[in-house]
């Protein structure tokens, strides 16, 4: 029996509540619902409303005085994919503030021919990029490694998606870097730095990686077998973890989210970097498991990582892209009903052959392993089918 | 607009027989009266000082769903008794004897001729879609009808596949030409009128057309 | 040469009229009722009023709404966004449109289009295509406001939808959408190039030699503009003084 190692699912409420506003329930992680039965996400996203954004652009200016290069060299670090949310914040900090953004894309697992089209557009409008493409080896055991310890083979990209940016930063001398939005915050409404720009690497672990990094997988992986010793001292799995503490503090490297200068709105993102960096929408329609077409989509992987949430939390990928629409002012409570139950939980199935040859595993360990991933909580077993207790109304 | 929307006891009744575009007929007339009603039934067709039959459909249909009311005699005497009928695209083809689309059907019989599809010949696509100027036969003028345009010249809004064909030469009010092809566009016979485009739907000089049948109750 | 039509499209989402690029994304341009009125005075020659939410959402079309945005405008209006059933089109008729434009529901059940087409009139019924590259000279139909894949060949699909008795085809263009980079020619061209009905083309506008070129080069019978309208681009009025000017028959 392996012991699984998602520090989340010791603290998932047995019983479920959703929230009155928006879709979400209090399954997802740091997400809680109020006495009002209303969500802190939804809470957070009545807050935003009285934000004094002109203030908050004032400091964004002020920050973009103090780091723009007047040499022209690169100033600022821009993580992203390429797609609307890093499109936006790239050519909005060159064009509006006049920075010198070097850009970093850790790269996803497989890209998608949407995915690499619009990264290409991307560079293409005019943005230095530096991708960095992981130890293929290496990169699918640690997916593998993640996939069975932690029920979301996807962790291993989280890691270096934060940790990449900072090792660029520091190789570079440029302490700062610019992220779109806190997740954290503008999804959950866990609000442990809604009042500042920027997180510390210590809340990583915590926010991002299920409670521990990748050194855990390491650990249990080696114990599974999947890695050999030698391999655990890859140097590569540094690029996994931030660089050193001293190295950050000495060069004064600081990451900043943009959704604390900005009103943060994805599907306004989407508009402009549709306009401005050749951003297009999901060529095959709408994305499996969801009605939307721009959200997330260079990745033959993704679907999985969505996917198994739904396993764990009873919430997918639909109920993802329409709380954010909800709380945005896009639809309404009952048309984000209507589609999480139209699209909600829809099994990935395009790309399924990829994501088991990718792990190197069977049909048959991947559901043993989705499976033991089901709280009894959340679902039960129908007429040999698996059904989900509760579902929003 | 008219300086009162008080046309006294002269009510207008818009003929429901299950097919068309009452909404926008009625509107159109509500912009010059408030005496207008929507009937189906003999009785209200009886009571009404003017008549509109408005069209959107298939001859067929549009027959069967006057006949299936019992309202196909009632249209008659009603043309007998002198007061004004206007009908609109469908509604003015099945005034006259027989319609022609997706078979052969007996029409209203007020004005005498038939409906037609347009001729091969005629080079455009069909349905005539669109805006397009009407006008006067060459014999014909248009003081003391409905159509009063103050010189400028009238376009119309026509969307049909099927077109009138009076038998006799006074019966045409005014003649459109589509693709060089000039066919009837609209059709009288004294206190009978009949619109192969949609007056309704012609912006502000369609609306002139129906101001001015509105003065005639 | 016969009149070109020129008509604003307008997509409608509860109770605004919504601008999505590439049919994803619902910003709000404005209240259909005040748009459409303007548009109107304009001299738009139709009005095109969609839901586009409508088979999304699997709800029906919001019939009221439509009664009170048409209530003052007097061209045709063509309506469309969840129509099911001949019921939907009777009560679409009674409350101010002229046409209905089918998609979703046509795909799903070609039938319906013939069953309406006998019922109100080839006139009446309007194919709604929404068309996505697939490769050169090919383009794959959409349904639920772009958001399923069919399978089907847009092309092919519309030539069925004329055997079965539509009297005007809306094609639009997936790529092009609310982009304003231009209509998609070659997907009109593949349109006009053998139907024998009527052709709205829409998705893409954006400037005057594009809505020229869609007549003059790939024949479209009328045009439909969104975002040249909503974002102001040009007036109704001075697109159609524009194509005036240039030899092309629209109504001023």
């Amino acid at each position: 029996m392996i012991k699984k190692i998602d520090k989340q699912l010791e603290s998932q409420p047995k019983e479920v509540v959703f929230c009155k506003r928006c879709v979400v329930s209090n399954q997802r992680p740091r997400t809680f619902i109020d006495q009002e039965g209303v969500c802190s996400a939804c809470r957070w996203a009545d807050m935003k409303k009285k934000i004094d954004w002109a203030s908050r652009e004032k400091e964004l200016r002020a920050l973009c005085d103090e780091h723009r290069s007047k040499d022209g060299k690169f100033d600022v670090v821009i993580p992203g994919s390429g797609g609307k949310d890093s499109g936006h914040t790239a050519h909005l900090l060159k064009t509006k503030y006049g920075m010198h953004p070097l850009c970093v894309t850790w790269a996803p697992f497989i890209y998608t021919d949407i995915g690499w089209k619009n990264f290409q557009n991307f560079v293409n409008s005019g943005f230095t990029t530096l991708n960095c493409f992981p130890n293929g080896v290496l990169h699918k055991k640690l997916t593998r490694a993640a996939f069975e310890l932690k029920g979301d083979a996807w962790e291993p990209f989280a890691y270096g998606q934060k940790a990449y940016a900072f090792h660029i930063a520091v190789k570079f001398g440029i302490p700062l870097i610019f992220y779109g939005e806190n997740g954290e915050v503008e999804y959950s409404g866990f609000l442990k730095n809604a009042d500042k720009p920027y997180e510390s690497p210590d809340d990583w672990d915590e926010l991002y990686f299920k409670g521990s990094g990748v050194d855990a997988l390491l650990k249990q992986g080696l114990k599974m077998g999947i890695f050999s010793e030698e391999e655990t001292k890859d140097s590569a799995l540094d690029l996994y973890r931030p660089p050193k503490r001293e190295d950050i503090e000495r060069l004064g490297a600081q990451m900043h989210w943009l959704s604390y200068y900005h009103n943060w709105i994805p599907q306004e993102n989407f508009y402009y970097a549709q306009k401005h960096t050749g951003f297009t929408a999901n060529e095959e329609g709408r994305s499996e498991g969801t009605y939307s077409k721009y959200a997330s989509l260079d990745d033959k992987t993704d679907g999985f990582h969505f996917y198994l949430g739904y396993i764990k939390f009873g919430l997918g990928r639909a109920t993802r892209d329409a709380m954010m629409e909800i709380r945005s002012g896009h639809i309404t409570r009952e048309e984000a009903v209507a589609l999480v139950k139209r699209y909600d939980g829809e099994f990935p199935k395009k790309y399924f052959k990829d994501f088991l040859e990718y792990l190197d595993i069977t049909k048959e360990h991947f559901w043993e392993v989705v499976d033991s991933y089901r709280p009894s909580h959340l679902w039960e077993k129908i007429n040999g089918e698996w059904k989900l207790k509760h579902q929003v109304s | 607009m008219l300086d009162s929307k008080n046309m006294g006891n002269h009510r207008i009744a818009i003929i429901d027989y299950g097919l068309s575009n009452l909404y926008s007929i009625s509107k159109a007339l509500g912009r010059f009266t408030d005496n207008v009603f929507i009937t189906d039934e003999l009785s209200g067709l009886n009571s009404a000082d003017a008549v509109v039959l408005p069209g959107v459909g298939a001859f067929e249909e549009g027959m069967k769903g006057l006949e299936a009311r019992g309202l196909t005699e009632g249209i008659k005497k009603f043309a007998i008794s002198g007061r004004p009928i206007l009908g609109i695209c469908l509604g003015a083809q099945l005034l006259l004897s027989k319609g022609y689309e997706f078979g052969v059907f007996d029409g209203l019989d007020l004005i005498k001729g038939e409906v037609v599809k347009f001729p091969e010949a005629v080079k455009e696509k069909i349905p005539h879609i669109g805006w397009n100027e009407i006008y006067p036969p060459e014999s014909g003028q248009w003081n003391k009808t409905i159509f009063d345009f103050s010189g400028k010249k009238a376009n119309m809004y026509f969307i049909h596949s099927y077109i009138m064909k009076p038998e006799k030469s006074e019966n045409i009010l005014a003649l459109t030409s589509y693709a060089g092809f000039e066919f009837c566009s609209a059709i009288r016979q004294k206190n009978i009128y009949g619109c192969q485009f949609h007056p309704e739907k012609s912006a502000e000089q369609g609306l002139g057309i129906i101001k001015n049948f509105v003065g005639l109750v | 040469m016969k009149n070109i039509r020129v008509i604003p499209l307008l997509h409608i989402k509860g109770p605004n009229v919504v601008k999505p690029v590439q049919t994803e994304a619902l910003r709000i341009v404005g209240d259909p009722k005040e748009l459409a009125e303007k548009y109107y005075q304009d001299g738009a020659d139709e009005i095109i009023y969609l839901d586009i939410v409508a088979s999304l959402y699997q709800r029906s079309f919001d019939f009221d709404l439509l009664k009170s945005v048409s209530r003052d405008i007097f061209v045709p209006f063509t309506v469309g966004g969840g129509i099911r059933t001949i019921q939907d089109i009777k009560n679409a008729l009674r409350v101010g449109a002229d046409k209905v434009a089918v998609n979703t529901h046509a795909i799903k059940n070609p039938d319906f289009l013939k069953e309406a087409a006998r019922v109100f009139g080839s006139q009446c019924v309007v194919l709604f295509v929404e068309a996505k590259k697939i490769e050169e000279g090919k383009w794959e139909a959409y349904t639920d406001g772009g958001r399923e894949k069919t399978g089907l060949d847009a092309v092919e699909w519309a030539k069925r939808g004329v055997d079965l008795g539509v009297g005007e085809i809306l094609i639009t263009s997936i790529d092009r959408d609310g982009t304003q980079k231009g209509y998609e020619s070659e997907l009109v061209s593949a349109i006009t190039s053998w139907a024998p009905i009527s052709v709205i083309a829409h998705g893409g506008a954006g400037d005057f030699q594009t809505a020229e070129d869609v007549i003059l080069r790939n024949k479209a019978d009328a045009i439909a503009l969104s975002s040249s309208f909503h974002y102001k681009n040009f007036s109704v009025k001075e697109l159609k003084e524009r194509l005036f000017s240039k030899g092309i028959d629209v109504r001023l």
